[in-house]
């Protein structure tokens, strides 16, 4: 395939790039006592993108054949060209650190079989109905992507790319007498179906699914203000990626974002040190080569409290006279790569969690992402809490519920006055959507800080 | 091989595999499409794209496997994946595939001229769009735009008999923009327009509409909080209005327990001026079909008839399992096993006027976008309404910013105090404007 791509490219004027990308996925989703679907998926082709006078032209196709991929060629150089009498900012190409050679990320040793697949869904959906005999919703989800992918560019990039990514969702719905209450759990690597069971227990998820629905039932609800709270480390993540993350992609500066013209300045604590880092082994991020063809790297996006970085892809590392580590991900070969995060996380402090929460006198615990959420290019964000305990007089107290948070998300960094030494990255069950979905992940340690709790009096 | 004689030969392959019945969804599509970001261009796109879908039932058991490489060994791996997934899974009596029916073709959902078109049509129209926008009001930015040109052509075979295929064409616009008046800067509003035919797509109207809206929205003030009345335009209503009913009257959220109206056919669930119908045969109808995901005909459902429940919306799987026949609601791709979803749905208009709708709130909320979010089970919803335009004693007064509503979608549909006679079509809603009573309105 490498050479056959080599070969087409060579024939293209101006910059060309050719993507095939493989991908198997299977869906094995069991709820309320039936297999509802299982899906094996493959979807496969070739998307090509040529830079021809300052504008790109796009075509993607399912015809990989060598005329085809020629014919795709030529479709996308014309487009561009025809592009280029009306685009205004020619599009530039900042020089990178191109991928060439394996890069394989797999160890399919050991995955099992799709019988074998089925047998575990349906069991871990059978203990949730057994678990609780308030439970009148169960829903059990493994998905998993094998992707394959050959990139050449005309300027030397040459990388055959391999690795799976798989998660799992729960969600258990619990009734009793009028109230229903529900609660899910997720969690996702970059590696096998072994890697994805060593991250989480499925049977415990299960478990503790059902337990804190149970739980909900009992639960009041909170009163609103500002408080100090802890975010665990998904709640870090979300915060990191979805409100923090977004306004650093470089085409949401350029589009005017908070953080335009701010490189240099203190934008949170100095206990912050925020990093997007595709490296990061076995995180559903995981981005060893972008579908640039430039190799991953960890960028460090703020330093100590400091805003050092944006996310580039080569187009705007051009224009910003910036660095692409890695950022330019597409999701499938009839997606065009578009700047994304990979895996985005706060590295650990020094602090214990015991002395973190008893430094609250009057707050919250928090813990994973519930229901709804939103953030924008100012970092104004809202999210579902999914757990959410008092903490009064240092002492974690009772559940309560119904809870959201809200704030502006660099005003909560400079909040920040403790960082724990734990570290997980916990967000790699689902995706990001940015025009097209990708896998990421995120995460970080505990952190201690102020935000508007959204509550509700009844 | 192309088309239903495709999916007719692997239906023969897979039963001489050993499946006692089979199902194969085939879809071909070529897309063109211009996107701009920031007023200018970014990307001209083309895609080609053929696959099929195999769906086995052996034992009572089902497998699904699909592939959009058609050359070499793929098909035959995908029909034995369908085949090993079909063993593995445990026996359900609500696996069935349709008997053929007539399926009469609906007039206009495919236009010839699309096949002539290159990407260099697709920008020439998306320049027209951006170019209206901007030509409107020069404080206007499109911060993205997209105009595609989609032709296709779906078919689908099953071992019972059925054989079916349909072409279709797709021409649709939709920006997203603002307009900046020195600090001053407006919502983001977006625009929407889809059409089976070239010919009734405009994209200057489209451009100059959304120009119209953000530029209307530009010294937006607060207002404090109050509850009232809130008119919600078709954009809005497309995710609080339709969204929910389309969740709701789904048979899967029913047999699920998460829809709100199990156990309520024939039942009111909404106010009597609601009337929903989804009408998949409205010629030249962006959701128009003669043939589902499954190849069962669909007919036009009066889902809510003067604010009484009418109809569940089947597919197959669903239908067997409440012991009726399928009416036609199969969606999905070749990727994808049938899932349920409407064609067209249209919210009947009512008698009064926009104008007039207006003229007889004395305090109230033109909810002209929602950003937040909605749990279609619990009906619940909470969000900021972006371009909102605040009326007092019977008139607009002005445009308003960071406004929260919320509220139970589900409550507030029992009450509907008003719906306008103008309907707007964006894409396969077709929505009036919805007056509902006692929202929660929050400002500063």
């Amino acid at each position: 395939m490498l050479d056959l791509l080599k070969s087409v490219v060579a024939e293209a004027p101006g910059y060309a790039e050719i993507r095939y990308h493989k991908r198997l996925l299977t869906t094995v989703d069991a709820r309320n006592g039936t297999l509802k679907r299982v899906e094996r998926r493959i979807l496969a082709g070739a998307g090509v993108r040529c830079l021809v006078d300052g504008s790109w032209g796009f075509v993607s196709t399912t015809d990989v054949s060598e005329g085809g991929l020629q014919r795709a060629v030529m479709e996308a150089s014309d487009a561009a060209r025809a592009g280029a009498r009306l685009r205004r900012e020619k599009a530039r190409l900042a020089p990178a650190r191109l991928a060439r050679g394996e890069f394989v990320y797999q160890d399919s040793d050991g995955e099992p079989d799709i019988a074998a697949k089925i047998e575990v869904v349906l069991d871990a959906e059978k203990r949730m109905r057994a678990a609780s005999r308030l439970v009148v919703g169960s829903i059990v989800i493994y998905t998993g992507y094998a992707d394959e992918k050959f990139i050449v560019t005309s300027d030397g990039t040459e990388a055959h790319i391999v690795d799976r990514k798989p998660s799992f969702h729960l969600f258990a719905t619990v009734l009793r007498g009028e109230v229903r209450e529900t609660a899910g759990k997720g969690w996702g690597v970059t590696g096998n179906w072994c890697n994805l069971m060593k991250k989480r227990d499925l049977n415990r998820m299960v478990d503790e699914a059902v337990d804190l629905a149970v739980r909900k039932l009992d639960a009041g609800y909170a009163k609103g203000g500002r408080y100090t709270v802890i975010l665990d480390p998904q709640l870090v993540g979300v915060l990191s990626h979805e409100a923090i993350g977004h306004t650093v992609e470089a085409d949401f500066v350029q589009s005017g974002s908070v953080v335009k013209d701010k490189i240099g300045e203190k934008v949170a604590s100095e206990l912050v040190t925020l990093v997007d880092d595709g490296t990061m082994q076995g995180a559903a991020g995981m981005v060893l080569v972008d579908d640039e063809g430039v190799l991953g790297e960890r960028t460090i996006v703020i330093d100590k409290g400091i805003l050092r970085s944006y996310l580039h892809s080569r187009e705007s590392a051009a224009a910003l006279d910036a660095a692409a580590r890695g950022n330019a991900r597409a999701f499938t070969y009839r997606d065009e790569p578009i700047i994304r995060m990979t895996n985005t996380f706060i590295l650990p402090g020094e602090d214990s969690l015991e002395d973190m929460i008893a430094g609250i006198d009057d707050g919250f615990f928090l813990k994973e992402m519930g229901q709804g959420g939103q953030a924008d290019a100012t970092a104004e964000f809202m999210f579902g809490i999914a757990e959410a305990y008092r903490i009064r007089q240092g002492k974690i107290g009772e559940l309560v519920k119904g809870i959201t948070i809200s704030g502006q998300a660099f005003d909560v960094l400079k909040s920040v006055d403790a960082a724990s030494s734990d570290f997980e990255l916990d967000l790699g069950s689902g995706h990001c959507g940015k025009w097209q979905p990708a896998k990421v992940d995120a995460g970080g340690p505990y952190l201690r800080c102020r935000v508007t709790i959204g509550g509700r009096h009844e | 091989m192309k088309g239903p004689d495709l999916c007719e030969k692997l239906v023969r392959s897979a039963r001489a595999k050993g499946a006692d019945e089979v199902e194969v969804y085939y879809l071909r599509t070529r897309k063109l499409e211009a996107v701009f970001e920031k007023n200018d261009l970014q990307v001209p796109k083309g895609d080609t794209y053929e696959g099929v879908g195999v769906r086995v039932i052996r034992g009572g058991r089902q497998g699904f496997a699909a592939t959009n490489i058609l050359a070499g060994h793929s098909v035959e791996e995908t029909i034995n994946a369908a085949l090993a997934i079909a063993a593995a899974s445990p026996e359900d009596p609500n696996h069935v595939l349709p008997e053929p029916s007539e399926a009469r073709p609906v007039p206009g959902i495919y236009d010839e001229k699309a096949e002539g078109l290159a990407l260099e049509d697709a920008l020439e129209l998306g320049r027209r769009f951006v170019e209206a926008a901007r030509g409107y009001d020069r404080r206007v930015t499109i911060d993205s735009a997209s105009f595609v040109v989609q032709t296709g052509e779906r078919a689908v075979a099953n071992s019972k008999g059925v054989r079916l295929a349909e072409r279709g064409s797709n021409f649709s616009c939709v920006g997203m923009g603002f307009a900046r008046d020195g600090d001053d800067v407006s919502s983001f509003d977006v625009e929407y327009s889809g059409s089976c035919a070239l010919a009734d797509i405009d994209p200057e109207a489209s451009g100059r509409r959304l120009a119209e809206k953000v530029v209307k929205s530009l010294g937006a003030t607060t207002v404090p909080s109050f509850k009232g009345s809130a008119i919600i335009t078709p954009y809005a209503g497309g995710e609080l209005i339709a969204g929910p009913i389309a969740f709701s009257v789904s048979a899967d959220s029913v047999q699920n327990g998460r829809s709100r109206w199990e156990g309520k056919l024939g039942m009111s669930v909404a106010s009597g001026l609601l009337c929903v119908t989804d009408d998949p045969r409205i010629p030249g109808g962006v959701g128009s079909t003669s043939f589902d995901r499954e190849g069962v005909p669909p007919e036009p459902l009066e889902i809510i008839k003067d604010g009484v429940l009418g109809h569940y919306l089947h597919n197959c799987y669903t239908a067997r399992n409440d012991g009726v026949r399928s009416n036609g609601r199969a969606v999905g791709s070749d990727q994808t096993t049938p899932g349920i979803g409407t064609t067209n749905l249209v919210v009947a208009p009512g008698t009064v006027s926009f104008d007039d709708m207006v003229r007889r709130v004395p305090k109230g909320l033109v909810v002209n976008r929602f950003s937040g979010n909605l749990d279609p089970v619990s009906g619940d919803f909470s969000g900021v309404v972006k371009g909102g335009h605040y009326i007092e004693n019977g008139e607009i007064a002005k445009p308003v910013k960071e406004v929260m509503i919320a509220g139970n979608i589900y409550e507030l549909f029992a009450h509907i105090s008003a719906v306008s006679r103008e309907v707007v079509t964006i894409g396969d809603t077709r929505l009036p404007y919805v007056q509902l009573e006692g929202v929660s309105i929050t400002g500063k």
